[in-house]
């Protein structure tokens, strides 16, 4: 009965192998982070990367590039969003200071998570905050305006192509998000 | 080759009576048969719901439906074409030959060959109950792209369909793969392999390596609905650019399971109606093997537009273009098997000519949309699905039709009728044509597609197309009477049935008897 041994065996080896391709799928999640944090791609913002940037100098002269405030409100927010100007000029290595405004205009209190997004992509490394309403969840109070500051300086090593750099944020509802989802089905 | 045969008629294992046999059966005869009806009934309903979507768009603006409508008519006929058509066509075509090209009695694992069969309808029962709900069906395109479908009521439904779908083709691959690896004749090796088996192996493998893949996607998208995670949901941190590399990752290895059995098909219907045998044999099967091999670094080609990097886009550009080069060698063999032939043209070899032209016009203007620049304008036109209704009709669907003229006579021991045969080939040869061809037109000149409505200068094309569709979708009524006929009347057909063809499945009488190779055939290579 070598033959049925072999059948069993190569069955067995098939299974193993879909077992391992499902895995995998869940895989290429932690692979598409580590691969865009690694090259700095998707616009993301993450520590600095070390794969596209060699040997570039460290100290170089200080230049002006313009850095242009976009916002987004998803769909669920019942929120107003703006940055307060809509655009700065500003020297490279150089603090500079912002701020986006938003609004509740609901008589519920919300708990906001605001997405940012770097264009180019490539600039993205570049682009380091000091201090933002993006690290951690916001809350507004029924009605209540806010004004957040933001606090940032672009680092000199970003690339001699890059002339305007667009900041963009996409503020949604957090727990929105959640019972949407968890409701739709009913 | 040549090969010697012993049948032995055992009264007591035939067929049982009744719903029975079909519900029971673990004869790759009768499993064949059943995916093959199946996927005609699926195949007319996505036809049907094509036929609707070219009604809606035969004039501008909107008169039959409503976008949302017109937008789930869009969605299931891409399912069901290619998970209720196109593959289980393929895998009815596997159940029959593969046993009988290589001399196996049966399929290695009869009763999960069952079980994958019967996961099928019920998948489909799934996911077209939807219908019937509120909400609806799903309507967010074959793609199903997240976020977007995450938003969608009933996606649950499209969910477990796809996984039940999904679990039917791994069974079903796994089963090829151990019958092909363990049950050959004795004395065939691999390489002396009939190139239908060879394709369906890498088809085999192909399906085995992304249908997990396509289940962990879907797993993704109904944690995300319903479990409060963020996988494609930016709000919670996840990347809707994520869901496009997992989906297409699948998909692009999926383009090719959907092609590769049709390169088989073609190569010996074209070798036998040439009287020649193939050119270039084992050139084919190395052909097919980079094509499987290519398949996985390619997947991008479909989304260069969300904002790559240029290394990453020339990449997947030259990547998608080295596969043109097999496939060439694929398309030049056939035409060297064609040379100097001694040619007749019955139906089958209609139809896998046609497939050779129409397919190779799909082919180049995929390598059109390969351009990454081009790619950027052509992107989501109907261009594109000019593009992949040339590779996917003429191509997998008409090396599927050329594959049942040419063994019908096998499986019902009757010749078809073939002026009737004729005259199928030449109205699906115009209606294809007529239909897809001036897809291109609107498609560079600007028509964006999955819209129920379009702008003004697209019209006459539009209309013409619609027509077209129109005589393509109502002569494959002529196909399912001809086939109808043949089941129970006609000519008897002969063991070898066409003069030039070869190979263990022609030894076998007409039709072929319930259990074939029961004693394995001796093969000399």
């Amino acid at each position: 009965m070598a033959k049925n041994n072999f059948s069993s065996k190569i069955f067995l080896y098939l299974v193993s192998a879909v077992i391992f391709m499902f895995f995998f799928s869940f895989m290429l999640v932690p692979l598409y982070n580590v691969f865009c944090e690694v090259t700095g791609l998707n616009g993301k913002i993450y520590g600095p990367s070390s794969f596209f940037i060699k040997d570039r100098e460290k100290e170089k002269d200080s230049r002006e590039i313009r850095i242009k405030f976009l916002s987004q409100v998803n769909e669920s927010a019942p929120v107003k969003f703006f940055p307060s100007s809509n655009e700065v000029k500003v020297w490279t290595n150089k603090v500079s200071k912002t701020s986006y405004i938003a609004e509740n205009t609901t008589d519920k209190q919300l708990t906001l998570t605001i997405i940012p997004s770097v264009s180019p992509g490539l600039a993205a490394e570049n682009v380091k905050k000091i201090q933002c309403f993006c690290f951690e969840e916001q809350v507004l109070m029924p009605y209540e305006r806010q004004e957040w500051p933001v606090r940032f300086y672009v680092s000199s090593e970003v690339g001699d192509n890059v002339n305007d750099i667009y900041l963009s944020y996409t503020l949604f509802e957090t727990d929105r998000v959640l019972t949407d989802n968890m409701n739709h089905g009913k | 080759m040549s090969a010697v045969i012993e049948n032995h008629d055992h009264e007591h294992h035939g067929p049982q009576k009744g719903i029975l046999r079909w519900l029971f059966t673990t004869n790759h005869k009768d499993i064949g048969t059943l995916y093959l009806w199946f996927s005609f009934i699926m195949f007319l309903t996505g036809g049907a719901m094509a036929m609707g979507i070219r009604a809606e768009l035969f004039e501008p603006g909107l008169q039959l439906m409503d976008p949302i409508r017109y937008n789930q008519l869009v969605t299931m006929h891409g399912l069901i074409m290619i998970f209720g058509a196109v593959m289980p066509a393929f895998v009815g075509l596997a159940n029959w030959l593969i046993p009988m090209q290589i001399g196996a009695p049966d399929m290695a694992l009869p009763r999960m060959n069952n079980l994958s069969f019967w996961l099928l309808p019920s998948a489909f029962i799934i996911l077209l109950s939807t219908a019937f709900m509120e909400g609806g069906l799903p309507g967010f395109g074959w793609t199903f792209y997240a976020p977007l479908s995450t938003n969608y009521p009933n996606i649950a439904y499209f969910v477990f369909a796809i996984h039940v779908m999904g679990i039917s083709s791994i069974m079903g691959s796994i089963n090829v793969i151990v019958t092909i690896m363990n049950m050959r004749a004795p004395g065939m090796t691999l390489m002396q392999m009939p190139l239908f088996v060879w394709s369906w192996l890498i088809t085999a493998y192909l399906l085995i390596a992304v249908m997990p893949v396509l289940a962990g996607a879907v797993t993704m998208l109904l944690m995300d609905a319903y479990f409060g995670t963020s996988f494609f949901d930016a709000a919670g941190g996840g990347d809707p650019v994520l869901f496009q590399h997992v989906f297409w990752f699948f998909g692009h290895p999926e383009v090719y399971i959907m092609i590769l059995p049709a390169f088989g098909i073609t190569s010996h219907i074209i070798s036998t109606f040439s009287r020649k045998p193939l050119f270039g044999q084992s050139s084919m099967v190395y052909a097919m093997v980079s094509i499987a091999v290519l398949s996985f670094v390619v997947w991008a080609h479909h989304m260069f537009t969300v904002g790559m990097p240029l290394a990453a886009e020339l990449f997947f550009m030259w990547a998608t273009m080295i596969i043109a080069i097999p496939t060439g060698v694929k398309v030049f063999n056939w035409v060297a098997t064609i040379f100097k032939g001694s040619i007749t043209y019955e139906t089958p070899m209609l139809f896998a000519i046609a497939f050779v032209v129409l397919f190779t016009i799909g082919g180049l203007s995929g390598l059109m949309l390969a351009i990454t620049p081009a790619d950027f304008q052509y992107h989501d036109t109907y261009f594109v699905v000019a593009h992949f209704h040339y590779v996917l009709v003429p191509g997998a669907i008409f090396s599927i039709m050329a594959a049942v003229y040419y063994w019908l006579p096998k499986w019902t021991g009757n010749m078809y009728d073939e002026k009737m045969g004729k005259l199928h080939f030449w109205l699906s040869f115009v209606g294809v044509n007529v239909t897809f061809f001036p897809q291109h037109f609107v498609g560079l000149a600007g028509m964006p597609r999955r819209y129920a409505d379009y702008a003004l200068q697209f019209a006459e094309w539009n209309a013409v197309s619609s027509v077209g569709a129109f005589l393509f979708g109502l002569s494959q009524l002529l196909f399912l009477y001809i086939v109808i006929k043949t089941v129970f009347a006609g000519k008897k057909a002969t063991a070898q049935v066409w003069d030039g063809a070869e190979g263990l499945e022609w030894t076998v009488d007409s039709p072929a008897p319930y259990h074939t190779f029961e004693t394995p055939p001796k093969v000399n290579g």
